[in-house]
């Protein structure tokens, strides 16, 4: 792989593992930015230590754990979250998550990375014949006003908030309705309920349980770079 | 077929044997109004999430947990692997609901499984059985030797098999949201799969220099439609994912194929009969998975051989390799025939 030809470059490292890396790749490029950005795969440490910020893709969680545990990234991985922003899509986001609902979890447990503190729920909603594509209300992005088409694959429900007082504060930044959550959720569901959370930010981290990369709109990546990623890159 | 399968009323399970069998899957749609469950957007959003990872076939609930934990990004759930099938011969159908229930209760990957060539039916079934991918697939005997099943009648998402561009458009037209090589399966011969995947690409790159005129003479040429032809010109790859399927599984250095088949531009891999078949199932699947990621780094590469060559050293050792080589029917002989020549 090349190196940035401009040396105030930001590296934003994809994990390409497993899953729709490419798709991140792409839609990093395609941003038009003032500062200049460069996406790169990460598979291995030494591709990890050149970046400043990455991107963990939707795939199998279990598969992207146990294939970053094979290529000893697991414990570098869990050091990158606690000082660099990471933003967790779908598998992503369950990595990035405190705990998984042991229930919905790989029998025999599955690895974390952590780094936000909530507890979600896989496949929250079923087999594929359930997943869906909606309208989601945003906040926080670019022109908020206009819908973002959320297209939710097998997708994590996030269960519940738990920050400690030290925690940085999180911000919900995207809500599905009430009437679209699984049928196995009871009893009416507020519109404020954790569960309608579909996107959200705690202090350096980012996390959509749908799939911004498989869409044309590029806000959310926007978003994750101007918000997240360049306030913390000091220029050389 | 004109509506699409009833959520409400699933049909009759023959052969499931039990009354209660599978529950149907609740939809969201009465809930909701407007239908946005079972979109392409999603079924081949499914097939983008499985990329650079190898789905296993499994014939039982302990073999699919092993692939689950070995790291398969999906399970093909299967009664007989395909070289049981080359070996028994007679018609092989769809596998039964129960098992594949089970299988999809004990893992929390996608569960794939397969249904004859235009057979409907069987895909309605298995629709309401809630499995999360259908092959229809050659390597069962086919129902329809003229049609293919429509698949943009269902919300469950279809991976069918292409030997060319043609025959990958065609599929993709009838709803295919994913599209996989028709390698010899059962064979543990990589040579057919290659040959696929070569066509594939080197059809996309000759269409991808043709003017509008000769991408009409081109889609007339391969039997494609000509906004498909044109559309996969304009992206120089098929508008779907594509993996490698068919004879990657030999019994000792099938890492080496996968790793050849991602190279040749696939997206992932199906691996069949050779792992459950082996001394090590849980390190060898590892293997190929790791093999599948680190497809361009040879060094990665060679520290996985050197662990599947002390494999293939110890099931020597212990006899294992003679039963291997029975499971795998034979590295050039195709007995039974081509299946790949089965789809139209």
């Amino acid at each position: 792989m090349s190196s940035p030809n401009d040396a105030s470059a930001v590296v934003i490292g994809i994990l390409a593992l497993q899953g729709a890396f490419a798709e991140h790749e792409a839609a990093l490029r395609r941003l038009p930015l003032k500062r200049q950005i460069y996406p790169i795969q990460v598979r291995t440490v030494e591709d990890l230590n050149k970046c400043a910020a990455l991107i963990i893709p939707g795939g199998e969680s279990t598969t992207i754990a146990l294939l970053a545990k094979l290529s000893n990234l697991l414990e570098p991985l869990r050091q990158f979250v606690k000082t660099k922003p990471v933003w967790g899509t779908c598998a992503g986001a369950i990595l990035l998550s405190q705990s998984v609902e042991s229930t919905t979890a790989k029998k025999g447990g599955q690895e974390l990375l952590g780094g936000l503190s909530i507890k979600i729920s896989r496949n929250g909603w079923g087999s594929q014949v359930e997943s869906f594509e909606a309208e989601l209300q945003v906040t926080g992005l670019r022109n908020s006003q206009q819908p973002f088409n959320g297209i939710f694959i097998r997708a994590p429900v996030v269960l519940t908030l738990s920050p400690l007082p030290n925690d940085p504060s999180i911000e919900v930044v995207a809500r599905l309705s009430p009437r679209l959550l699984p049928h196995n959720i009871s009893g009416p569901v507020k519109d404020d309920d954790p569960q309608t959370i579909v996107a959200l930010r705690q202090g350096l981290h980012f996390l959509t349980t749908f799939h911004p990369e498989l869409t044309a709109d590029d806000r959310f990546h926007e978003y994750f770079v101007k918000e997240c990623v360049l306030p913390q890159v000091t220029v050389p | 077929m004109s509506t699409s399968p009833s959520l409400q009323n699933p049909p009759v399970l023959h052969g499931a044997g039990t009354p209660d069998a599978p529950a149907t899957a609740p939809s969201r749609t009465q809930r909701d109004g407007s239908n946005s469950l079972g979109t392409f957007g999603v079924k081949s959003g499914l097939a983008q999430m499985l990329k650079g990872g190898v789905i296993m076939d499994v014939t039982n609930v302990e073999q699919a947990r092993i692939a689950e934990e070995a790291g398969a990004c999906a399970v093909m759930a299967l009664e007989r692997v395909p070289a049981d099938i080359r070996a028994q011969g007679g018609v092989a159908r769809m596998s039964d609901p129960r098992m594949i229930k089970d299988i999809s209760d004990a893992v929390t990957i996608p569960v794939m499984a397969k249904v004859r060539i235009g057979h409907f039916v069987e895909a309605q079934i298995l629709q309401a059985v809630g499995v999360d991918y259908i092959d229809e697939s050659e390597v069962l005997t086919p129902a329809d030797d003229e049609h293919h099943i429509n698949k943009h009648n269902f919300k469950v998402p279809f991976v069918c098999g292409a030997r060319n561009l043609g025959e990958a458009l065609r599929r993709i037209s009838e709803g295919a949201a994913f599209i996989r090589t028709k390698g010899e399966a059962g064979t543990g011969n990589v040579v057919e799969a290659v040959r696929h995947q070569r066509a594939v690409m080197s059809e996309i790159r000759k269409s991808s220099v043709m003017n509008e005129e000769e991408l009409y003479a081109f889609a007339k040429e391969i039997q494609a439609p000509f906004h498909l032809v044109k559309e996969t010109a304009r992206l120089k790859r098929l508008s779907v994912v594509n993996f490698a399927a068919g004879g990657i599984a030999t019994p000792d250095l099938y890492q080496a194929d996968a790793a050849l088949m991602m190279q040749l531009g696939c997206d992932g891999v199906f691996v069949g009969s050779g792992i459950f078949n082996s001394g090590d199932p849980a390190k060898r699947a590892r293997a190929i998975v790791q093999a599948v990621t680190h497809y361009n780094n040879p060094k990665i590469l060679a520290e996985v051989f050197i662990i599947s060559f002390c494999l293939v050293r110890v099931a020597n050792q212990v006899q294992i390799s003679e039963d291997l080589g029975d499971a795998m029917v034979g590295l050039t002989i195709l007995k039974g025939g081509r299946m790949a020549k089965r789809g139209w």
